[in-house]
């Protein structure tokens, strides 16, 4: 990785030097060896401070919104989940292409430097394991799926077997199982809404959570409020989810959201077809569920 | 300025309110209401406000927002001038006379009224900011002696949108050494007084700096220009008081949104001197 | 002196729940943090007294995530409030840390001081306990000593427990240090036990002079570069223990309800949403300078100690690796002419 590094420095330093972009988006190195961060170059001088190493999990995509009103040019690094985040801002017109230059990663698989950071804290007693993140375990999209430059040798999907596997066991359950599996679910959740920040897809200006005139969603944390949080959210994130995983690497309570997000992903293949959220960038095109066709299925109303 | 000693007027319970009637609901304007209120029993006000301070004024089942008392008549009602904006004032907005409604308060400073004796005042407000203003000035005209010249600068969006017109152009002017300008913003068919922003008409009437006390309410925007005005006329910074909005919840100093720096404005403003503001970041 | 040993401390914390909801640091399922004696599920649930701390902090026994505050009923023209709901129970928090009892008496400023006492906080702090568990090995994060802590002898406890290898010595410290004392008087036995070596701090944190500086560096630069990866989510403040901002909403259904309160955060864009959609912390550095601000400097000048206690929680769970102690770093470091 050492290599990638070294390349996707010198693609920055030349792109500054050319004058072509105003800042590059990638990771920097923490003062320990697990600390791999979100990073923001503005020079050709900070080039030097970009890495990619096996813990450069965190979804740049998510910083482009930091510039979505601005005017930089950008160029940014991205993994095959982080590319995916950028289709789903150029469907929802948040950026447009013309102001990026990006550089693909194909991505070998990362570890979760909040995994390790956990580890190291102290505050648990059993270690977690130091693997692949579990995210990257589940990854079917590990070579961005939209670049102007390539770096490293392509890479297969590390997913195994029937990603749907759990979902199609909750669907077994009866209602009653249900709603109780997921009101338990849901109960822990302490509605620090870092789901909804660290996630790409939810680009949303004025958050409906945020809405307090009406107010969709009240503020306790109980289980109905936080069981319409996340149904709302969730349902927001039907056809637009692109399975980075972040929501579910970051919550601090371990709630295990990508259940739901399979759950939604599942449907909206089986009712709408056409390729998942995020997994190929045609100008102009929508998600299935940001248009509406009179001929759209309506059996899950 | 975090005042250790402030004295404890409040309930023993701060954050729950007392149930008041609103005896009287006054149209001032489109979209501001004045309602008078008064304990249920038909006696008295829930508290005593000072010129400047506040209450926490609820529809208990929709919400709860703060609000200068425009004026408390002794003991006969606590007023309170509301300007439609949101949940709650939407929904205060559609109540009628009779309705229990819920106070907290008093809250805040108020404005220093003692430190402003023999002075000469000038008060510049625009749109809903004539309502704090309202209290301090009301207080002067009670005890006229204590206090010099008073002029009046008051600014709005049109003619409809002045609040308290019989004030403004009937009694207020007849006051001794007193004198109001009124100004809205673009020219209408039916006002021939001035027509332009607070600021340029108050450099216009340029009332003097000479021992004068300016106070100043209104949208922000209208109080960084006139704040940029009054030092081009010469006042300093101990001869500005002004009073700042922020979001608030609690009201006494708890909840921790209203803070700029160390200071809460629910607590320790939300009148401030010029000179008191200049210490502060920025947030203002 | 008294000791509590290890053998018995599930018959204690069962005594002890007789009378008190006791709360207790423990692995519950996938979270981590300050939950009930009785919800302790044998087999399930592991008690994490002997760990170095938990995820959520003992906060909410005295600040409840959402807290009821007054019954509300509305009909017609007339309006009740015919409940409050202050809450006195008696509480034990069991086993805090010194940074999380350090957490509690800083919010025992903000709610009992300054002019006006809040009957709600008020009510559940006169009910409750802390018994703090003192600490002889701080871990990677912690720096609980530079933020006036002292993690051996954390002011504000009622009693200290201190781990001596097969029992707690119990150090009783005040009154109702003394009333819970009483609770299990028979299960604590008299005798020597030799306390655990103190080891030094891992983090070297240089806090004297950081509240002062600050004063001076609001418009620094150096907010722009610290706050870029911050995604302005909360968690930070969520499992701090001395975060205490709350939020007041109301519940209704038809005509009945109740008005009640919940934690918030600086972090978040609603917070300080003015009318007519300005916002004095709109833009997230502004909203990531508070909370810092906040902790290291304003706190200190109004209430004459930091807002962060050194727990070192959020420099372990924020996705984005925002690290109090690297700020605070930053800010000695900082040139101030810029
Ligand atoms: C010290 C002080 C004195 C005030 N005096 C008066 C007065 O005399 N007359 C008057 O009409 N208004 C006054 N206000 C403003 C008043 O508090 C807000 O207009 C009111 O809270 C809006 O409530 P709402 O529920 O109708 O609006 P919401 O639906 O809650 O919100 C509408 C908008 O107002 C914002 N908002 C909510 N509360 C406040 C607040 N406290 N300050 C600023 N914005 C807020 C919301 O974020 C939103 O953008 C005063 C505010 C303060 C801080
Ligand atoms: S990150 Fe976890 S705890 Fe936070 S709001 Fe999301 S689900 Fe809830
Ligand atoms: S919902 Fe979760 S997995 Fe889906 S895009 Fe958002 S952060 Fe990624
Ligand atoms: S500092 Fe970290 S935990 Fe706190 S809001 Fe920012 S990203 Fe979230
Ligand atoms: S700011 Fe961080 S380190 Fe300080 S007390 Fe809060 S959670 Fe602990
Ligand atoms: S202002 Fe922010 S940092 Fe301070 S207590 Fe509130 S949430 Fe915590
Ligand atoms: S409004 Fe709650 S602290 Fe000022």
């Amino acid at each position: 990785m050492k290599e990638i590094t070294n390349k996707v420095q010198a693609i920055a330093a030349k792109l500054f030097e050319e004058g072509k972009i105003d800042v590059f988006l990638a990771w920097e190195k923490g003062e320990l060896n697990f600390k791999t961060k979100s990073y923001v170059a503005r020079n050709a001088l900070d080039v030097k401070n970009i890495v990619f190493d096996e813990y450069s999990i965190y979804n740049v995509s998510n910083s482009l919104l930091k510039f979505r009103d601005s005017h930089e040019r950008i160029g940014i690094a991205v993994k095959g989940c982080d590319s995916r985040g950028i289709v789903r801002l150029l469907e929802d017109l948040q950026i447009k292409r013309d102001r990026l230059y990006i550089v693909g990663i194909p991505c070998p698989g990362m570890k979760d430097p909040l995994a390790a950071a956990r580890n190291h804290g102290g505050f648990s007693k059993k270690q977690e394991e130091d693997g692949l993140a579990k995210k990257c375990l589940d990854c079917i999209q590990p070579n961005p799926v939209i670049y102007d430059e390539l770096v490293g040798p392509e890479q297969s999907p590390r997913q195994q077997g029937d990603r749907f596997a759990r979902v199609k066991e909750i669907e077994q359950m009866s209602a009653d199982e249900r709603y109780k599996f997921w009101e338990d679910t849901f109960s822990t959740c302490i509605r620090c809404y870092a789901c909804r920040q660290v996630c790409v897809a939810c680009d949303c200006r004025t958050c409906i959570f945020d809405e307090m005139k009406p107010q969709w969603v009240g503020r306790e944390n109980s289980s109905t409020d936080n069981m319409m949080y996340h149904l709302v959210k969730h349902s927001h994130m039907a056809g637009r989810c692109i399975e980075c995983g972040e929501c579910e690497r970051v919550c601090p309570v371990n709630i295990p959201l990508m259940l739901l997000n399979r759950k939604l992903i599942k449907d909206v293949g089986t009712l709408f077809g056409g390729p998942e959220a995020g997994m190929q960038y045609v100008e102009g095109s929508k998600p299935p569920l940001s248009v509406y066709r009179e001929n759209d299925p309506d059996s899950f109303l | 300025m975090p005042d250790q000693d402030h004295k404890c007027t409040c309930s023993e319970q701060p954050l729950v309110p007392t149930i008041v009637e609103v005896i009287d609901i006054i149209d001032r304007t489109p979209d501001v209401k004045s309602f008078f209120v008064r304990n249920v029993d038909g006696n008295g006000v829930p508290f005593q406000v000072a010129p400047g301070q506040c209450g926490m004024v609820s529809h208990l089942p929709i919400g709860e927002a703060m609000i200068s008392c425009t004026w408390q008549e002794e003991q006969e009602y606590l007023e309170f001038a509301i300007k439609r904006v949101g949940l709650l004032t939407d929904e205060l907005h559609q109540i009628e006379v009779g309705q229990k409604i819920g106070v907290r308060g008093p809250y805040g400073n108020g404005f220093p009224v003692d430190a402003c004796k023999g002075r000469d005042m000038v008060f510049i407000a625009g749109g809903i900011g004539l309502a704090p203003l309202r209290s301090f000035i009301k207080y002067c005209f009670k005890n006229r002696a204590d206090y010099g010249k008073i002029t009046i600068l008051y600014g709005s969006r049109s003619k409809a949108d002045l609040c308290f017109k019989e004030e403004l152009f009937e009694l207020w002017p007849q006051e001794t050494n007193t004198e109001v300008f009124v100004t809205i913003d673009n020219a209408q068919a039916d006002w021939d007084g001035h027509v332009g922003f607070v600021p340029s008409y108050m450099e216009e009437v340029n009332p003097s700096s000479q021992g004068a006390i300016a106070v100043v309410c209104g949208p922000p925007i209208m109080i960084k220009f006139v704040l940029q005005s009054l030092e081009k006329m010469g006042y300093n910074d101990d001869q500005v008081i002004t009073t700042l909005e922020m979001r608030m919840k609690c009201g006494i100093g708890k909840c921790g949104r209203c803070n700029i720096g160390s200071e809460f404005i629910c607590l320790d403003g939300p009148v401030y001197y010029l000179k008191q503001l200049r210490d502060l970041p920025p947030e203002w | 002196m008294k000791v509590l040993s290890k053998a018995k401390l599930e018959a204690a914390l069962n005594k002890l729940s007789d009378r008190n909801e006791v709360f207790v640091p423990m692995q519950k399922g996938q979270q981590s943090g300050y939950f009930t004696w009785k919800s302790f599920e044998n087999g399930q649930d592991e008690l994490m007294l002997d760990a170095l701390n938990v995820y959520q902090s003992p906060k909410n026994a005295v600040l409840p995530q959402t807290e009821k505050m007054y019954s509300i009923k509305s009909q017609g023209v007339e309006v009740n409030i015919d409940q409050t709901y202050e809450d006195a129970h008696p509480t034990i928090i069991f086993g805090a840390r010194g940074c999380d009892v350090k957490g509690i008496i800083a919010m025992d400023d903000v709610f009992l001081t300054r002019g006006y006492e809040d009957s709600f906080y008020k009510a559940r702090r006169s009910g409750n306990t802390i018994i703090a568990n003192a600490c002889y090995e701080p871990g990677a994060n912690c720096f609980c000593n530079a933020m006036e802590v002292n993690s051996l002898e954390p002011v504000g406890a009622d009693v200290i427990l201190r781990d001596a290898g097969d029992g707690y010595v119990w150090e009783v410290k005040s009154d109702k240090g003394e009333a819970v004392t009483a609770l299990i008087a028979d299960l604590l036995e008299e005798k020597e036990a030799k306390l655990p070596e103190v080891k030094p701090f891992i983090q070297k944190v240089d806090y004297s002079g950081v509240a002062e500086k600050l004063k001076s560096m609001f418009d620094h630069p150096l907010w722009d570069k610290l706050s870029q990866p911050c995604i302005n989510c909360g968690m930070c403040t969520y499992v701090c223990p001395s975060c205490y901002c709350f939020d007041i909403q109301v519940k209704m259904w038809g005509e009945e309800g109740y008005r009640f309160r919940a934690w918030d955060s600086c972090m978040f864009e609603e917070y300080s949403r003015e009318a007519g959609g300005g916002n004095p912390r709109g833009a997230s550095k502004e909203r990531f300078r508070q909370r810092f601000l906040h902790k290291l400097e304003f706190f200190k000048e109004r209430y004459g100690t930091p807002l962060c206690t050194g727990c070192g929680r959020c420099i372990i769970v924020c996705p984005t690796d925002i690290n109090i102690v690297r700020i605070i770093d930053a800010v000695k470091e900082a040139e101030i002419n810029a």
